[in-house]
This record gives structure tokens, C-alpha cells and sequence, in this order.
């Protein structure tokens, strides 16, 4: 039953996107505006679709339906309740059905919002695009990556479960939404940027509808990717928590892209240029979520990430091939046509700031993206087999990540159009004070080393020059000085802070120590009384948890070695004594038994700081929320620096397509020279 | 467009009192078009990969003298590759938690049988992180009586570089590394090698 | 700028020098072995385990390979000699870095010129756009502005 209702749900929404495209492309082609609303209903038709689909899927997963393949594969009576839920993730087509489900929610909420502007052909071209992409996630589910197959189980059969490592931690229940939410939120302003390359709109309104999907796509992948290293510290039993792997390097990119476009979006706003770049960054950016998912997928690049291969793989590299063609083709033909005309007047302005960050952004991603499909090229080319792993990552990346933490207190303070060196120095002394103070406190606490220095000096200047700006702002405007564009974007930069300064010291000066322990053994490791207590087996329904207590100064944790199964698969779960000075990490890598007289292997690592990757990540997440936060509403034509105030009148220029906003808000506080 | 505010007034031609219109620039075709063609050379690259775990790795190992391999074995004596010179010898990296590795077993022990009588070749597995315990009781469950060396420490497999088990490496009675099989060996598979390499040897007039 | 601020620029610049001139010099005391091990072993990749170090995994051939280090560490032996024995056994994959001569010095050598001709290009930008004539209004533009602007400069109490 499960199955069958399941299958219909996948079948109704590839029936309902492929029926929208079509109804939707005669629409256009045909000029019969009216139709696009129509598509509309289509739209509503593949989320239901969708959302028949996962629920068919979870009631199997929850009563473990063994007559559905995907449970018999991936479930299991011993998996404990909250995981069953995830388990609709923990696979590749399971996966899928996550990925239409958001990707249905994301459109019926784009046709929600645009419901009044339905005959405009830039709304239909964009909401075709986006059934494009729905299309081809539904047919993946229809066709090579089929759920719902159905399996006759032999009595008594009860399904492996999930990937014991997806098992460990309840993190795993919310970090692959997250990620989906961001990663699929992307097709939203993608769509747009097709549908104003193809109507050749690209000097009005659209990029500001579509601000706030960008915002929010962007703030859910930054979470996404943050959990994902939490996790991956919490449950890989390695004592770190970003390895440049092919699947994390991957899923960075489009971040990359993403934090680009926010900051160039404001060239764009504010001066009206760069539209075709910025509309390039947008393909970029849902281009390369494509190519997450195939270099996820597809098995091409292993990884400790990797789902199952299958010919998934030649479905999804011709999708990306299909975008980047379209959008290249696009952007080829009406690329030069559509160009802004103006300038940026000085390299030491905003403008000149925000073209460096692109540059700078831009360039990380290159190096990304060129570390991780450098072995497959080299591969293709001429046979030889190297691998590019962590050192060449880290190396290539700090430049630019100093660079912009310098930027990142610089560019705050910039007037638009231009600078005057004497300004600058002006409004960044006391941040400039900040981060000296910074190092100053590093050296006292006995950090060295010329890059964490670096990292600790810079990061208290861009933090000085954020809270210069929040600070100032609230002065002004009371509580609306920490929402809005400008001011949310500040916290976010200090978030961002927060976690460069934390990267910096947990990898500069962490130390690690593989111990072996008798019971009642003692070492020291960085100044922390490491005892091993012994042993503890606790059983559970899906594992068998052979546990050390081990006591940190004081305090016992019990890091942990899962069985799952027959005795077959062993996990390290590790036991984190975590505090905002410094983490103290316990993996334990070899069990007390017979063999080795009940002596434990346990490797010890202890980092600074790491508690503040997390925080970070949270206040990033804050400042995300109040940077989406609508401004005050201003007449178009009032000049910037006019301090806000409701027109007498009605706005004077009627808007574009009934919309009932006015147009531009803007929020930024009036700078008034000191 | 935005209506223009004073429907009166005439908008005034873009070309009349600006200064001249810059001639159209082909940044955009151009930069498309580079980057179409690096996408072209990408997309071709992805598309001719196999998965990676089906990849072999050449073992530079082929060809050169056989790594070192001596140590204690499962009954208690001692092994070392060294006293086997003048023998072939089937070196087989496994472990009893290993699917492929227990499919494989009965084959060895066939090929084991026959050339034990013969004496012309000498099958060795090294345990790859296991315990002995488990390989006593999978070899006096299963059967197989040749040499099972303990490498604890991990040293031989890293000397051989193994990563994962199943391995075999045919190593010929000069102690020169002529093979290696990654997955599950069959008897056949194994016979069919040592007779091409003898054959390609005895062509080459070479020992 | 007035005199007190340029004494405070000036007073910041010596206490920041100065903190990093400490900093810099007191790099921590010199290597063990350990932390030798370690640090080589962060260079090596697992052959097993995808992408992770020998430092960072588990698998037995990561703990052969450590040992193998260490060992060789005790005997003397340079970094170089035991990348160099390590490749020799297991191929070049095993380094997670590639050398930075022959085809694996292209993944250090692109960025920077990604790099240099990203600069390049922004620079000609810049150039271009400098020897862009600055757009000067006409009267009927004026004109034109004024009359948009008319009902907002008259709400603010101004002529228009």
C-alpha cells in the first residue's frame, strides 16, 4: 500500500511539472499570458505529489513496510524511532524524495507570493525554470533512483538500518534538511535570473523580490554546513571537524558563489550595476549545487560521504551539462546587450570593496573546486594517480581568508563613489585599537606564530568595525539599528569572526596524544589529568556500546566503540569535554578485552576555541534572520541620505507590475561625518 | 520600464545629448564562450570516470623483490617468504570479517591442495586486522591448512601496500612481485597467471 | 588629521610591532619527534579511508603506516627519505599533496595565475571605466529631474 501510494505520489508530480512546463511554454510562446496562471495549479499539484510521496515513505520507514525497497534496504526494527524519521535522508533515493519535497515547497510558496503578477511573462519564465528543475528530480525518482520498488520479504527479515555512522547522533536528524533547504532554495533566484536573461529584464525589480530567497537559501546552507562539520566532529572520531573532503568541498562552493552574489547584490541595488555578473553568479551558484549532487552521487570522487553509486551519476552530469549550457547560452547571447551603463568611480569606495570581495570569493572558489577535480583530470589526461587532501587546501585558502578578514573591517566603513584616505583613518582608528588589543591578548596568553596572530589581530579589527557600525546605527535608530541589510549583515560578519578566530586557534594550537591505559592509569595532556577508569557495556536496540569512563579533570565522559549487527561493523563514537577555553576530544580506538589484558587505546586531542566554531555559526544565523528583516519603506526618488519619513503623497512613480510596494527600501543609517 | 513621470515631456533620445555610445563590447560572448569550453573539457572528464571503488591501483610493488614477510603464524611457528625461494608463493592479505575474503577461502584451499602435492607452489594469507581467535575458529570451522602469519602491528600489509582485504600478490620463485589481485582469487585465476607469466618468461629466454 | 590622533595611530603601531615581534619569535619551543611523526603523518593519505590522513584514521593500514614513520623517524631519517619510501610502496596518490614539479605543480601554479589575471582584469576595468567621459547633463535633463523630484522637494517645504 505504501509503495503503491507512494509511487502515485512521485508519479503525480512528474505528471503535474512536465504538464506545467508545457502548459507554461505555450503560454510564452504563444503570448497567452493568461495561461501562466494555470501553471499555478500545476505547481500545487507536484507539491502534493511530494508530499504524498514522503509521507508514504516515513509511514513505511515508522512501521518498517519491508515490502518497500528502500525500507528493506535502508530500515530496520532496531533503529530507534527518531532515526527512522532521518532515515528517509540516509540514502540516495531517500534522499531525493527530501530534495522534491523542499524543492515543491519552495515553488508553491514562489507561486504564493507572486500570485498577483501571474500574467507577467518574467513570473512565467521563472516558474517554468523551476518546473524544469522539478521535472527532472521527479523522473530521477521515477526512473534510476526508484524508492518505492516493491520487495517481497521472507519471513523473519528484518533490514541492516541505516549506515551505522548516520545512526550515532541526532544531529544526523537535522543537518541534511538544513543543507536541502539551502542547497534547494537556490533554484528560486536562479529561475529569476534565467527569466530576466530570457525576457531581457534586468534592470528592474526582479533582483529585489528575490533578495530575501537568496537571503534566506544562503542562511540555511551556512547552517547546513555548520552542523555538518559539528556533526562530522561529534561522530567521525577524528578530532576535527572539516577535512576538505570532496563532498564538503562541494557543497562549499555554492556558499562561496552565494556569499558573492549578497555582498555584489548591493552594487546592483544601489548603483544599478553588475546586473550581468550578478546574474552570473546566480547560475554559478545553482550550477555548481548540481554538481554537488552528481560528485555526491555519482561515486566519481570517493569519499567518506559517498552515497551508493548507481547510473544516477549520467542522469545528473547531463542535467549540469544542460544548465551550464543553457545559462552560458544565455548569458552569451544577451549578455553584452543587457550591461549597466556607469562606473565604479574609485577602487576605494563600497563599490571598489564589494568587486574585491567577488574577486577574492571568486578565487576561493577556484581553488576549491581545482583541488577537488585536479585528481580526476590529471586521471583523464595522462593516467597518473595523485591525490590533493588537507594541506593543499589549508595552504592555498589562508591567504585569502586573511585577506578578507581585512576586508571585512575595511569595507564597512567605506562611503559609496569614493574615499578620502583621512576618512578611512578617521572611523578606524578605534577598530584598528581592537584588534591591537587583540593581539596584544593573544601574546599575553602565550599564542604564537605569525598567521593565528595574523587571523586574532584581523578578526578584532573587522569585529571593531562591525560593532562600530551596529553600535553607531543604534544610536541612531534606536532598535531598528541592529535589523536590516546593513545592520543584520554586520552581526553576521561578526559571527563570521568568531568563527575565523576559532579556526584559527584550534588548528594552530591543538596537540594530540594517542594514549594506552590500564585501569586506573593517568596521563597528562596539555595541562589535563586524563584517568581511565574502566570499562562499561551498555546494550541497545540497534548497537552494543563497549564504553570507557575516563575521567578529565575530574569530570567522567565515555567515549565509545558501537557494534552494530552481527559483530561486524564497528563505530567510534567519541566523548567530547567541551568548554569555552578549549575542547578536550576522546576517541577511543582500541577496546579493553581479553587480548590485551583490558588496556585501552585512546587518542586525545585537545583544540582552543572550538566551542566558538558553533557559536559563530549561530550568530550568523541571527544575523541572517535580522538582516531579512524589511526595512522602512521610502519614496524611490527621496535622495538616500534622507532620513526616512512617510511621503505626504502617494509614491510618484507608479509600480511596475501592480505590485502594491513601492520599490527600493532602503535601511541603511545616515553616516553623518564626525 | 517605470512610466515616466511627466507623460508631457518627450523622454529624451539616449543618443542626442550624451556623448557617444561606447561601440558594443563582446566581453560577455567571449567570457561565455571560454568558459564553455572549459565546461565541455570538465563535463568530459566526469563523464569517462569510472567509480573509484572499482578502480585498480597499479602496485608499483610488480616487478621488484617481494617485500619483507616474516612472523609468527596461527599454529604457533614461525614463516619467513625468504625460504620459499624456488617455490611460487600466493601471498593472501585476509581477514574473517570480510564477505569476499570467506567466498575466496575455498578456492585457496583447492588451490592449496593441489600444489602442496605438487610442491611447486606455497600459499601464504597474512591476517589483516583481525584478531587470531576469530582465524583459529574460521580455519577449524572452514578447513585450510597452510601458514597463517600474524601481522599485529599492521607492518607487513603496510610493506605490501595493502588497504583493504581481499589482496593477493603471486610473487615468483625468484622473489620478484609479478602480480596482484585485488578482490576475491579464484584457483583457476591463480593457475591461469602462473602459467602466462612462465610462459611469457620461457619466450623471453629469461629465468 | 589632528596631532592626538596621529600619536594614537602612531602608539598603536609600536604596541602592535612589538606584540608581534613577540609572538613571531616565541614559535613554541622545538619539534619533538612526536610532533614530527604527526605532522608528517598529516601529509599522507589513508589508503583506505578516502581522503583522510594516516593522522586522522584508523584503519589498520593507517596504523602500519604511522608505525612505519615512526620507526623510520627513530632511525634518522629525513621527511623527504620517508615520503620517498612511502611512495615508492604505495604510488604517488599516497602523498596528499602533490610535488610541485611535473603535472601535479599545475594545482599550485593555476590559482595564483587565476589570480593574477583576475587582478589583470578588474584593472582594466578600472581603466576603461576611467577613460569613460563622466555623463554631463543637459538642461532639458535638469528639467526633467526637477519635475520628478517636484512633489517630494515641495512635501519638504522647499520651492520647487
Amino acid at each position: 500500500m505504501n509503495a503503491a501510494l507512494g509511487q502515485g505520489g512521485v508519479i503525480l508530480g512528474v505528471a503535474a511539472s512536465l504538464g506545467g512546463v508545457a502548459t507554461l511554454a505555450v503560454a510564452l510562446r504563444q503570448r497567452r499570458l493568461h495561461l501562466i496562471a494555470v501553471g499555478r495549479s500545476y505547481a500545487l499539484l507536484a507539491l502534493l505529489g511530494a508530499v504524498v510521496a514522503v509521507v508514504a515513505m516515513e509511514r513505511a520507514l515508522i512501521t518498517r513496510d519491508f515490502t518497500v525497497q528502500y525500507v528493506a534496504d535502508t530500515g530496520s526494527h532496531k533503529t530507534p524511532a527518531l532515526y527512522n524519521v532521518a532515515t528517509l535522508w540516509a540514502a540516495l533515493e531517500g534522499s531525493l524524495l527530501l530534495w522534491v519535497l523542499v524543492l515543491t515547497g519552495y515553488i508553491a510558496l514562489v507561486v504564493h507570493k507572486f500570485r498577483r503578477r501571474l500574467s507577467d511573462p518574467l513570473v512565467g519564465w521563472a516558474l517554468l525554470t523551476m518546473l524544469v528543475v522539478s521535472s527532472f528530480f521527479f523522473l530521477l525518482l521515477l526512473f534510476p533512483a526508484n524508492p518505492f520498488h516493491t520487495f517481497d520479504p521472507p519471513p523473519g527479515f528484518d533490514g541492516p538500518g541505516p549506515n551505522p555512522l548516520l545512526q550515532n547522533h541526532p544531529l544526523m536528524a537535522f543537518h541534511p534538511p538544513m543543507l536541502y533547504l539551502g542547497i534547494v532554495g537556490f533554484t528560486v533566484p536562479f529561475a529569476f535570473a534565467v527569466a530576466a536573461l530570457a525576457t531581457g529584464r534586468v534592470g528592474e525589480g526582479w533582483l529585489l523580490e528575490t533578495r530575501r530567497w537568496t537571503l534566506f537559501a544562503w542562511g540555511f546552507l551556512t547552517v547546513g554546513i555548520v552542523l555538518g562539520a559539528w556533526w562530522s566532529y561529534e561522530v567521525l572520531n577524528w578530532g576535527g571537524y572539516w577535512g576538505w573532503d570532496p563532498v564538503e568541498n562541494a557543497v562549499l562552493l555554492p556558499w562561496l558563489t552565494g556569499t558573492a552574489y549578497l555582498h555584489s547584490a548591493m552594487v546592483q541595488e544601489r548603483r544599478g550595476m553588475l546586473r550581468v555578473w550578478n546574474l552570473s553568479l546566480l547560475c554559478a551558484t545553482f550550477s555548481l549545487t548540481i554538481l554537488a549532487t552528481f560528485l555526491t552521487r555519482s561515486g566519481v570522487i570517493a569519499s567518506v560521504h559517498s552515497f551508493t553509486e548507481s547510473d544516477i551519476g549520467v542522469w545528473l552530469l547531463s542535467f549540469f551539462g544542460l544548465i551550464v549550457a543553457v545559462t552560458l547560452g544565455l548569458i552569451g547571447w544577451r549578455g553584452d546587450r543587457l550591461r549597466a551603463p556607469g562606473r565604479i568611480d574609485s577602487p576605494l569606495s563600497r563599490e571598489g570593496a564589494f568587486l574585491a570581495n567577488n574577486v577574492l570569493f571568486a578565487g576561493f572558489a577556484f581553488v576549491v573546486l581545482l583541488g577537488t577535480v585536479f585528481p580526476l583530470i590529471v586521471e583523464a589526461v595522462n593516467g597518473d594517480q595523485l591525490s590533493v587532501g588537507a594541506p593543499y587546501f589549508e595552504r592555498m585558502t589562508m591567504p585569502i581568508g586573511i585577506t578578507l578578514l581585512f576586508l571585512m573591517a575595511v569595507a564597512p566603513v567605506l562611503p559609496w563613489r569614493k574615499a578620502s584616505g583621512e576618512l578611512l583613518a578617521q572611523r578606524l582608528f578605534w577598530p584598528a585599537w581592537v584588534g591591537t588589543a587583540a593581539v596584544v591578548a593573544a601574546v599575553l596568553l602565550g599564542a604564537h606564530g605569525l598567521a593565528p596572530l595574523l587571523a586574532f589581530g584581523l578578526g578584532g579589527f573587522a569585529a571593531g568595525s562591525a560593532l562600530r557600525q551596529v553600535v553607531l546605527a543604534s544610536r541612531r535608530q534606536g532598535w531598528r539599528g541592529v535589523v536590516g541589510r546593513t545592520n543584520g549583515g554586520m552581526i553576521v560578519h561578526l559571527g563570521v569572526v568568531l568563527i575565523a578566530v576559532a579556526l584559527a586557534a584550534s588548528s594552530s594550537y591543538d596537540t594530540e596524544r594517542e594514549l594506552t591505559l590500564d585501569v586506573d592509569d593517568s596521563a597528562t595532556v596539555a595541562g589535563h589529568e586524563i584517568t581511565y577508569l574502566g570499562p562499561r557495556t551498555v546494550e541497545q536496540s540497534n548497537k552494543t556500546s563497549i564504553r570507557a569512563r575516563v575521567s578529565v579533570d575530574g569530570h567522567v565522559y565515555e567515549p565509545a566503540i558501537n557494534r552494530f549487527g552481527e559483530g561486524e561493523t564497528a563505530v567510534g563514537t567519541p566523548a567530547v569535554a567541551t568548554s569555552p577555553a578549549r575542547d578536550v576530544y576522546l576517541a577511543l580506538l582500541q577496546v579493553p578485552d581479553d587480548d590485551n589484558a583490558g588496556r585501552i587505546v585512546l587518542r586525545v586531542v585537545v583544540q582552543p576555541l572550538v566551542l566558538w566554531l558553533w557559536i559563530g555559526g549561530a550568530v550568523m544565523l541571527v544575523g541572517t534572520v535580522l538582516a531579512a528583516f524589511p526595512g522602512r519603506r521610502r519614496s524611490p526618488t527621496a535622495p538616500v541620505s534622507e532620513p526616512p519619513r512617510r511621503a505626504a503623497g502617494a509614491p510618484i512613480l507608479a509600480p511596475a507590475n501592480g505590485d502594491d510596494r513601492a520599490g527600493r527600501t532602503d535601511d541603511e543609517p545616515v553616516e553623518v561625518p564626525t | 520600464m517605470t512610466a515616466p513621470v511627466a507623460p508631457e515631456s518627450v523622454p529624451p533620445d539616449p543618443g542626442d545629448d550624451v556623448a557617444e555610445a561606447p561601440p558594443r563590447r563582446r566581453t560577455g560572448l567571449i567570457v561565455s564562450a571560454v568558459v564553455a569550453v572549459l565546461a565541455i573539457g570538465f563535463v568530459a572528464v566526469l563523464a569517462t570516470r569510472e567509480p573509484a571503488t572499482d578502480r585498480r591501483r597499479d602496485s608499483p610493488l610488480i616487478g621488484r623483490v617481494v617485500p619483507p614477510l616474516a612472523g609468527e603464524t596461527l599454529a604457533g611457528g614461525n614463516f619467513d617468504i625468504d625460504d620459499q625461494r624456488g617455490r611460487w608463493v600466493v601471498v593472501n592479505f585476509f581477514a574473517t570479517w570480510c564477505v569476499p575474503c570467506r567466498i575466496e577461502h575455498p578456492e585457496l584451499d583447492a588451490f592449496n591442495q593441489a600444489h602442496a602435492r605438487a610442491g611447486d607452489a606455497v600459499l601464504v594469507s597474512v591476517l589483516f586486522d583481525d584478531d587470531p581467535a576469530s582465524a583459529r575458529e574460521f580455519f577449524d570451522g572452514n578447513g585450510g591448512d597452510w601458514p597463517v602469519v600474524l601481522d599485529g602491528d599492521g607492518l607487513i600489509a603496510s610493506a605490501f601496500g595493502t588497504p583493504k582485504v581481499p589482496e593477493s600478490y603471486l610473487v615468483t620463485p625468484n622473489g620478484r612481485v609479478a602480480a596482484k589481485f585485488t578482490g576475491g582469487v579464484t584457483r583457476d585465476g591463480v593457475d591461469r597467471a602462473i602459467d602466462q607469466i612462465e610462459q611469457a618468461a620461457a619466450e623471453r629466454g629469461a629465468p | 588629521m589632528t596631532r592626538t590622533r596621529l600619536l594614537g595611530w602612531l602608539a598603536m603601531a609600536a604596541v602592535l610591532v612589538a606584540a608581534l615581534a613577540i609572538g613571531v619569535a616565541d614559535d613554541g619551543g622545538p619539534r619533538t619527534p612526536e610532533e614530527r611523526a604527526r605532522s608528517l603523518a598529516e601529509t599522507v593519505a589513508c589508503p583506505a579511508c578516502d581522503g583522510q590522513s594516516v593522522a586522522e584514521s584508523d584503519a589498520a593500514a593507517s596504523r602500519g603506516i604511522r608505525t612505519l614513520i615512526a620507526e623510520r623517524i627513530d632511525q634518522g631519517a629525513s621527511d623527504d627519505a620517508i615520503r620517498d619510501e612511502l611512495v615508492a610502496t604505495w604510488g604517488e596518490s599516497i602523498l596528499l599533496t602533490p610535488d610541485s614539479s611535473g603535472v601535479g605543480g599545475l594545482v599550485w601554479v593555476l590559482p595564483v595565475v587565476a589570480l593574477v589575471l583576475a587582478l589583470a582584469g578588474v584593472g582594466y576595468v578600472f581603466w576603461r571605466w576611467r577613460g569613460m567621459a563622466a555623463v554631463h547633463a543637459s538642461d532639458a535633463d535638469r528639467e526633467l529631474v526637477d519635475q520628478a523630484l517636484a512633489p517630494s522637494t515641495r512635501a519638504r517645504g522647499e520651492d520647487p
